[in-house]
């Protein structure tokens, strides 16, 4: 069995552009330990910091809720991880649009078949979708899918922000990771197959040293119900889901796994800047 | 009998006159009152509890101005054992309520029980706008989620009782029964006298106690607050009265705050723990970590200070999809599968245009039908089939057709009358009731009569006071024998007595201390709590 | 109680009062003017604006002008609109607390000042004005529990007083300008309570002692302070002398005792500079009073995060 284990550090900070007196937020930083994935160690430090409190929410992610008082100008936080990814065999018999039409499961992925603000897309680019995959069975249309999502979208960092939607990012037709699964799950629910967002991390170097720290950034990927699991997929890049990605959380769209989100008190501005390690340790 | 010789029966069920033309038995004492007085007499009687309504400062927020809230002089009765039944019936309801919630809260594994056992969609809970899933795994403390509740029923043509609504999110107007009841205690002595009728002004005090009971780790003693959206809400009257008579503060978002996981209130004497939240702020509102970060009227990290056990928020967040129209049409099957009862109260028969053959129907039928949208509150939204026109039907076919899943409809029930005083001369009108129930996670106890709400407008059958309906006073009658002890304080007969002016020189001293002796003035009711 | 309620009660107090001294101020300028005929009450409101209430020296300002400022302009904190304004908003807000007779009188009074409307026959405005607030002194004094609510109330109330009172008797040290002390004395009511006590020997030095230091005329400016004082007493009887508990106390007592000990002749000598130093006093105590006892300072509003 191959099995790869990193350590990720994940750094956050934001610098206000006046001291502010208090803040409550809640962090989605920390890796999941699921089949396929054993986090070891994590450890999420954050400064200044009051008082935290963590549990795991609807979807399953960890979460740190926290709340800062007294007047700072800047926060900081760091979420440093030991992850260990394993192969899980898997063999099932492929999806049949049978199972994934049937009540039972239309009715118990509702919710990853809906399409809500940011990942809905216009009507001809959603008819070119079922038209791509016409006639094609659910594993090949997924396939289907994420080429013609590929074919339009060019990964180009910058133009889009994490508030942007699937159709705006269509439109502009660039984007990054998180606009290349907008629009897969998009696509995917649009022809019946239950589809969910999950964020997390690529080892961009599954050969780099053991020990030596490489530069990379958080990721999203695909996953989508096949009748009995979720299948991992990577629209953005033109590889699989292998032991290089790590997870952290799940949800319908980007809002459901913020990294980070809240509110503090005042009207200064932040500025964020984001630095994530990932190192080889076997 | 002069004032009821016209009064005109229709289809619907009158509550105070039978099919024979004379009073049912519980309004016999007051048809009889009533019959007795001339118009002039029942003018001034009416009168006189418009004037005592201003003068307590009961009003409401109708469309930006502040109005006196209309109360018709005419009390609806309902006999103590029809009451007996709408008692268990609520309590029964209210039960299944929080049986569901439990389940779709905080639920043993991947799904809740209900929709494994194949008892209700799991869509219609995911994708209602009330689901928060910021508050799924959360337990209350003692297991209570609806501490307060308004269950709204209607009595059909053939005089059965039947649930319309369910209301657990923040359901409000018990206000208005304590006032209602104390306005009509001093418009209609006699009948206090006449009638054994049970009170109401002990309200505040159930409500106190279930709140009490609901404060993290059993605390004995705990802090109770009001949580108030501010004076701009129609509902500020109620918030500050309810306050008042439980004798806790009144607070707003801003004098709140979150701060190592517990809620404090900011007070002169500094920060002050705060254990229960009675928030009468809609979920939306409460907290914008996780819901609408603009909202000014919540707490920020308020959620997350639930989450850690250190406060408790009643009614708790994520109720509203109990009250979710398309699951209302559920929940006698909840009372069988939660309770493994029989609904002692039935539902207005529903369709619910998210199936098929429901919605088949319904448009086949839509102008015999009371079409509402699943999410709309307050009347809005609600379309009359047997009143609106053609233009106002095919708009509604299409709205139907484009999304069935936001639209239930039900026959048009003739909602019982109760003879409505209207230019001087009495006239049947449509009524609902909302009892209040509250959980103190022990009993459900079910305040002894309620808020009827009345359409002023003839034949109007939609009842709700945002569209400018009016209310009466609800009298549950005490059974023959003595059931409860006689409140002292409360209903007893005024006695006035006239002062003589004051003379310029009170050269007798011991005069003048007999006439102060003889100040003696007894307020009709109690005072409140 | 709540610090919300709390505070709003303390500015109620001092609004109210406002209102009071800002009408008995300009009834100042209106009196020299009837006593010394026309000439100079231009300069005499040039003055006042700028000196008593802190405007720019240079500006050339009118009586008319002084009336607008002072009387009628609804965006100024510091005249008789605004603080009617401000007043009302903060009874409002804070209206559960207030008895109902206190909240009908602000309301009231609000109301029909905005009916009053600027115009001429200003004398009838500002004696309205005047009766008034005296009276929702009244009504609060009367009807209102004497608990911690009602001390609030009347903390502000005093420390506007000592804080209008010091302006008021500015103006009789200003050089030019006409203003007379026998302006002074009348505008702040002091007329018959001075005849008593000086027993008629008017002259301007004995004027100024009683307005400043008399301990039984309620206008003056040593009552105003000490019964300030007396009410933080009431609220915080515990006398903890660190922090901002005991610093209003201490401010207000060292500014009370300058001026009881100090012999009369030196006030006078440095009328202006004492008059200004317990304007700023004032401000002081206000703050210490706020940092005590309603802190969080202005509203600040919750920005979400960036994603």
């Amino acid at each position: 069995m191959s099995t790869q284990r990193y350590r990720v550090s994940h750094t956050s900070t934001y610098d206000y552009t006046g001291p502010i007196s208090a803040s409550h937020n809640e962090v989605r930083m920390t890796p999941l330990t699921e089949e396929g994935q054993t986090t070891l160690e994590s450890r999420l430090r954050i400064r200044p910091l009051t008082w935290s409190n963590t549990y795991r929410d609807y979807f399953g992610t960890h979460v740190t809720a926290l709340e800062t008082s007294g007047f700072h100008e800047a926060l900081e936080l760091e979420a440093v991880s030991t992850v260990e990814r394993y192969d899980v065999d898997r063999e099932r018999p492929a999806a049949t649009w049978d199972a994934l039409r049937s009540g039972g499961c239309r009715d118990r992925c509702f919710e990853y078949l809906e399409l809500r603000r940011h990942t809905e897309l216009p009507e001809d680019v959603l008819a070119g979708f079922a038209q791509a995959a016409a006639g094609l069975d659910p594993t090949a249309s997924v396939a289907a899918v994420v080429d013609a999502v590929r074919d339009h979208l060019d990964y180009e960092p910058g133009v889009t922000q994490a508030t942007t939607l699937a159709s705006e990012a269509w439109a502009e037709g660039k984007g990054v990771c998180q606009d290349f699964v907008h629009a897969t799950l998009g696509g995917l629910r649009h022809l019946g197959i239950p589809a969910r967002y999950v964020s997390g991390y690529l080892m961009p170097d599954a050969d780099a040293t053991i020990g030596q720290p490489v530069t990379s950034e958080s990721h999203a990927w695909v996953e989508w119900f096949d009748g009995e699991g979720w299948v991992p997929v990577d629209p953005t890049n033109d590889r699989p889901v292998s032991l290089a990605h790590i997870a952290v959380a799940r949800g319908r769209d980007y809002e459901d796994v913020a990294p980070f989100k809240g509110v503090y008190l005042g009207d200064q501005d932040a500025d964020l800047t984001v630095t994530v390690m990932i190192t080889r340790l076997s | 009998m002069a004032l009821f010789d016209t009064y005109p029966q229709g289809r619907a069920w009158d509550e105070m006159i039978g099919r024979d033309g004379g009073p049912r038995a519980p309004y016999e004492v007051m048809h009889d009152t009533l019959s007795r007085l001339g118009p002039a007499e029942l003018a001034a009687r009416s009168d006189q509890l418009a004037r005592s309504y201003v003068d307590q400062g009961v009003t409401f927020d109708y469309a930006g101005e502040e109005r006196a809230f209309p109360l018709d002089l005419v009390p609806r009765i309902i006999p103590a054992d029809e009451w007996d039944i709408i008692d268990r019936g609520v309590q029964q309801r209210v039960k299944a309520l929080e049986a569901f919630l439990g389940d779709v809260y905080a639920h043993e594994g991947q799904l809740p029980r209900v929709v494994n056992d194949g008892i209700l969609p799991y869509e219609l809970i995911v994708s209602s706008t009330h689901f928060h899933r910021a508050v799924s795994g959360l337990r209350p403390h003692n297991g209570v989620r609806v501490h307060v509740s308004g269950i709204d029923l209607i009595r059909d043509e053939e005089g059965v009782f039947r649930v319309l609504e369910d209301n657990v999110r923040v359901p409000s107007g018990v206000s208005y029964v304590i006032s209602n009841r104390r306005a009509l205690t001093n418009t209609f002595p006699e009948a206090f006298q006449a009638l054994r009728i049970r009170q109401v002004h002990d309200y505040p005090r159930h409500l106190l106690r279930a709140l009490r009971a609901a404060a993290p780790d059993g605390n004995p003693n705990p802090t109770v607050v009001v949580l108030t959206p501010g004076v701009y809400n129609s509902a500020y009257f109620e918030h500050s009265l309810l306050a008042r008579m439980m004798g806790v503060e009144l607070v707003e978002g801003r004098d709140l705050i979150c701060t190592g996981g517990t809620v404090r209130m900011r007070t002169t004497r500094g920060d002050q723990q705060v254990d229960v939240i009675y928030r009468r702020v809609d979920d939306e509102f409460l907290d914008p970590v996780h819901f609408r970060p603009d909202s000014v009227l919540g707490v920020p990290g308020l959620i997350n200070a639930m989450r850690a056990g250190r406060v408790t928020v009643a009614n708790a967040v994520g109720n509203g999809v109990a009250d979710d129209k398309l699951v209302y049409s559920y929940v006698p099957d909840f009372i069988r599968y939660y309770l493994d009862e029989d609904p002692i109260i039935p539902n207005v028969d529903t369709y619910r245009c998210v199936e098929p053959d429901a919605l088949r129907h319904v448009l086949a039928n839509v102008d015999q039908m009371v079409v509402k949208p699943v999410d709309g509150s307050g009347g809005k939204g609600l379309v009359i089939g047997t009143e609106a026109d053609g233009k106002t039907l095919d708009a509604l076919r299409a709205k139907l057709k484009d999304d069935p899943r936001g639209w239930i409809a039900q026959p048009v029930v003739q909602l019982s009358t109760v003879p409505t005083l209207i230019d001087g001369a009495f006239k049947p009108r449509h009524v609902d009731l909302r009892p209040f129930a509250v959980n103190d996670g022990e009993t459900v106890t079910v305040l002894p009569g309620g808020l009827t709400r009345v359409a002023l407008p003839e034949g109007e059958l939609v009842v709700n006071s945002s569209q400018g309906g009016g209310s009466k006073d609800t009298w549950v009658l005490a059974r023959s024998e003595p059931s409860e002890p006689v409140d002292e304080g409360s209903l007893e007969t005024t006695e006035i007595v006239v002062m003589t002016a004051p003379d310029e020189f009170t050269e007798d001293p011991v005069r003048s201390v007999k006439e102060q002796q003889k100040q003696q003035q007894q307020v009709g009711e109690g005072a409140p709590c | 109680m709540l610090s919300r309620i709390a505070e709003s009660l303390f500015w109620i107090g001092r609004y109210v009062e406002r209102v009071d001294g800002t009408a008995r101020l300009v009834d100042v300028v209106r009196l020299s003017m009837l006593e010394g005929g026309l000439a100079g009450h231009d300069e005499s409101a040039n003055m006042v604006l700028s000196v008593v209430m802190g405007g720019d020296p240079d500006a050339r300002v009118t009586y008319s002008d002084l009336r607008d400022r002072l009387v009628f302009d609804p965006t100024s904190a510091s005249s008789i609109s605004g603080s009617w304004n401000a007043a009302r908003d903060n009874a409002r807000r804070a209206r559960e607390t207030l008895s109902t007779d206190l909240w009908a009188a602000i309301n009231t009074a609000w109301l029909r000042w905005g009916r009053l409307g600027p115009p001429d026959g200003t004398a009838r405005h500002l004696s309205w004005a005047r009766e008034r607030s005296i009276l929702i002194g009244g009504i609060a004094d009367s009807t209102m529990s004497h608990d911690e609510a009602w001390d609030f109330l009347v903390l502000g109330r005093y420390l506007e007083r000592a804080d209008m009172t010091a302006r008021i008797i500015t103006t009789g040290t200003l050089p030019t300008g006409g203003l007379s002390w026998q302006s002074v004395l009348s505008s702040c009511g002091g007329n018959q309570a001075f005849m008593r006590s000086n027993q008629g020997l008017f002259n301007d030095r004995n004027v100024a002692t009683f307005l400043v230091l008399n301990r039984e005329f309620p206008r003056s400016v040593l009552y105003a302070l000490a019964e300030a004082e007396a009410t933080l007493e009431r609220l915080d009887p515990d006398h903890t002398p660190i922090g901002f508990t005991g610093e209003g106390r201490r401010l207000l007592g060292r500014i009370r005792t300058s001026l009881e000990y100090r012999l009369p002749t030196n006030i006078i000598n440095e009328l202006p500079q004492q008059m200004a130093r317990v304007e700023q006093m004032v401000t002081a105590v206000s703050d210490a009073v706020g940092a005590r006892y309603f802190p969080g300072g202005p509203e600040l509003s919750w920005t979400e995060e960036l994603r």
